[in-house]
């Protein structure tokens, strides 16, 4: 084997050649391989689109306007609010806070209802996954608040439109 | 001798074998060198079409996603983008009896199978199903069935019961709006409503991505319906309609026609339903026209002192024919008290002074005498007097009998009236901010200034009492109208109209309730009349669109009517 000079340029050639092509391979792989993992996130991208319309679609459906008036109707008859119970602009809002002024009459004082005890009358939020009442609920003593609490305070309500009538 | 011939006959048969050995091994490598040749040449083809399709090879297309996402027909959303209708894949249930290849289509019995289905379906006849079953003819068993009913039917393992996803129209809110949307056919094409309007704009695969946006606002059409249902079921009315106009833009906020229908179930509710009272029956509207000619007249000058007084003790006799009032008004009106009172004597008197010719010229400026201008393909041709008026037709339609109209109709006047007299056409779609068509000038602003007033006043002193909302300012006139029928009017059958606007101070919406043949019942004091059935269900309805669309009830805050006042001293000091 002699190898000229010659000889050994051509085939170092060849092989960067040879070395350019594989590296081509590869990148050319790379990118169909990444291109269609394009095709695969775009297909999921598609199917989970068209799964959140049909969710949205059922939601809908299920809370349209006339559901909504059916459980209104039967379950709380709230109606629309008097023009009493609005606030004109902030000023207004902002009278609600003002410090008592000197020689101003002192605020009236409502007495709370007894019956309600201390605890909020509401049920406590609780975590849909643990099932546990959320950490922020679970520090303060909500932790009986059950439908029996809800109950009562409905059955509260009830007791002071009573009386007030 | 022998030996050696022996020998050289071995010599030569090993020379003769070696001979062979090697030529077949020679042929051996030849052939494995053509295989080898021809698995290299596959290989090199293999690498070059990659190598070809590395480089030269359709990229995924950008376009494939938004193709995939393109629904079959646009969706139609409401002015705050709640979609209203869309296109839904869902599955129907199709029996192919040739599923199989021939023999029985059923693995099981068909009266097997129908039960099984039956279980599936409460609603669905097992014998008439096991019937069709047998007969072996493909065709729909459902058209629509819930994704955990397919996986039900798939458990009991029968080939035949095929459910195919299928592209259906889907209306989220059921019935409401339904005279607005339509629906869509069998045939894919939409009927009746916007989806016949729209029908080339929802298919066109360059603009059905975008969806059609009407003017429509789901919460406001949700109480208009919900509160002329209310009206209708406590007057046993035999139908309503109302609609919600914004003054300004001529846009429709709701329209409701009752009874409605159900556009998912058009298939079997029928099409009694559909017909549409607001756009396309034409009703005489009675009494709510009687501003619109007094408004004739202070434009046209004919009245220019409102403190005038007209007789109106007796009935007016025209050619045979009376003009009366429902009961007494007294001696004599003046403007202001013939509309609070809803005089039809007084009003046949200012028409008549202002004779046929304009109030005719109002009326068509008015666009009383052609169809309603909305985008809906059912619109219906007004009954209108035509050539010269004579003096009584002007007279009677003065305060709208001789002349029949959409409840549209009278909406978009209304919107005239007391916008500062600007008639615009309505329309049902969004228009952005700057768009609302020019329209053409009917009556003067300063009329428009006073007609505001004198609304505010029959609501706040006169027959229109109970539509008002407090804080709200509503202005409005009532108006019954006893329906024509054979040989004349009959005095059994109104049809009572309420025709509203509000904030008075800064009207922006028009609202209109009627009711088609109230009757008295006790809810409302055994009353007929759009004072007692009409006008309670606009007081419900503006406090419950009011905050939805902007405007606050304020108590503090009303139209200055102090000028007017005087004039009707007797209901002012209450």
């Amino acid at each position: 084997m002699n190898l000229t000079r010659d000889r050994v340029r051509s085939i170092g050639w060849a092989f960067l050649l040879a070395v350019c092509f594989a590296l081509t391979m590869v990148l050319t792989f790379r990118v169909n391989a990444v291109k269609s993992e394009v095709r695969l996130a775009e297909r999921k991208i598609v199917a989970i689109k068209q799964e959140k319309m049909f969710l949205e679609t059922e939601f809908e459906t299920r809370s349209n306007q006339q559901q909504l008036k059916a459980l209104n109707d039967l379950e709380f008859g709230y109606e629309a609010p008097r023009a009493a119970q609005y606030i004109e602009g902030e000023r207004r809002l902002a009278e609600l806070g003002k410090p008592r002024g000197p020689g101003a009459p002192a605020p009236i004082r409502v007495a709370r209802a007894a019956g309600g005890g201390a605890e909020a009358p509401f049920l406590a939020m609780v975590s849909p996954l643990t099932g546990q009442a959320m950490a922020a609920e679970a520090r303060t003593a909500h932790k009986q608040a059950d439908a029996a609490t809800l109950g009562q305070y409905l059955a509260h309500i009830q007791k002071r439109e009573v009386g007030r009538e | 001798m022998t030996a050696i011939s022996i020998s050289t006959r071995v010599s030569t048969g090993r020379r003769k074998l070696v001979n062979i050995r090697q030529r077949s091994l020679l042929t051996a490598k030849w052939r494995g060198l053509w295989v080898l040749a021809c698995f290299a040449a596959i290989t090199v083809c293999a690498l070059l079409r990659i190598v070809y399709l590395g480089f030269f090879g359709p990229a995924p297309r950008g376009m494939d996603m938004a193709n995939a996402l393109l629904p079959d027909r646009g969706e139609i959303v409401d002015r705050n983008g709640v979609p209203l209708a869309r296109a839904l894949s869902a599955y129907a249930l199709w029996y192919n009896p040739n599923a199989l290849g021939g023999g029985s289509p059923l693995v099981k019995s068909p009266a097997e199978v129908a039960a099984g289905l039956a279980k599936v379906f409460p609603d669905m006849d097992p014998a008439e199903l096991a019937d069709r079953l047998a007969t072996g003819q493909p065709g729909y068993l459902r058209r629509r069935i819930l994704p955990e009913e397919a996986n039900r039917i798939h458990a009991l393992g029968e080939p035949a019961l095929e459910f195919p996803r299928e592209t259906e129209r889907y209306y989220p809110q059921g019935s409401m709006g339904a005279h607005v949307l339509g629906f869509v056919s069998s045939d894919g094409h939409g009927r009746v409503g916007m989806e016949q309007v729209y029908d080339k704009r929802l298919t066109d695969p360059a603009t059905r991505s975008r969806p059609a946006q009407l003017s429509i606002d789901a919460r406001v059409q949700g109480a208009l319906e919900d509160e002329l249902g209310r009206g209708m079921a406590l007057s046993n009315a035999k139908g309503a309609a109302g609609i919600i106009l914004d003054v300004d833009t001529g846009e429709v906020l709701a329209l409701a026609s009752l009874p409605a229908f159900d556009p998912n179930l058009i298939d079997q509710a029928g099409t009694t339903n559909i017909f549409n009272r607001v756009t396309n029956q034409v009703y005489e509207l009675g009494s709510t026209f009687k501003p619109i000619t007094v408004a004739a007249a202070l434009d046209a000058g004919t009245v220019t002192d409102l403190s005038r007084r007209y007789p109106s003790s007796r009935p007016l006799s025209i050619g045979g024919f009376q003009i009366r009032d429902s009961h007494s008004l007294g001696e004599s009106l003046n403007v202001p008290e013939a509309l609070i009172h809803s005089s039809n004597i007084v009003t046949a008197q200012i028409a008549d002074e202002l004779g046929g010719q304009r109030l005719k010229a109002t009326m068509q400026s008015l666009g009383m005498n052609e169809r309603p201008f909305v985008e809906l393909p059912a619109r219906g041709f007004p009954l209108w007097p035509r050539g010269d008026w004579a003096r009584i037709t002007t007279m009677t339609v003065s305060y709208g009998h001789g002349i029949a109209v959409t409840p549209l109709h009278l909406a978009s006047a209304y919107a005239a009236l007391v916008n500062g007299g600007i008639w615009r056409p309505a329309t049902l779609e969004k228009l952005a901010p700057g768009q609302a068509p020019a329209g053409r000038r009917v009556f003067k602003a300063s009329t428009s200034a006073r007609m505001r007033q004198l609304l505010r006043m029959i609501v706040a002193y006169g027959t229109g009492k109970k539509a008002d909302a407090p804080g709200f300012r509503v202005g409005g006139k009532t108006g019954s109208a006893e329906k024509p029928g054979a040989g004349g009017y009959r005095r059994s059958s109104l049809v009572a109209t309420f025709a509203a606007a509000f904030p008075m101070d800064r009207p922006r919406y028009v609202v209109i309730a009627m009711l088609d043949e109230p009757q008295g019942t006790p809810a409302t004091s055994y009353q007929r009349t759009a004072a007692w059935n009409t006008a309670p269900v606009v007081a419900r309805v503006v406090p419950r669109i009011g905050p939805l669309l902007g405007i606050m009830p304020d108590e503090t805050r009303d139209i200055d009517i102090t000028d007017l006042r005087p004039l009707i001293p007797g209901e002012a000091s209450e």
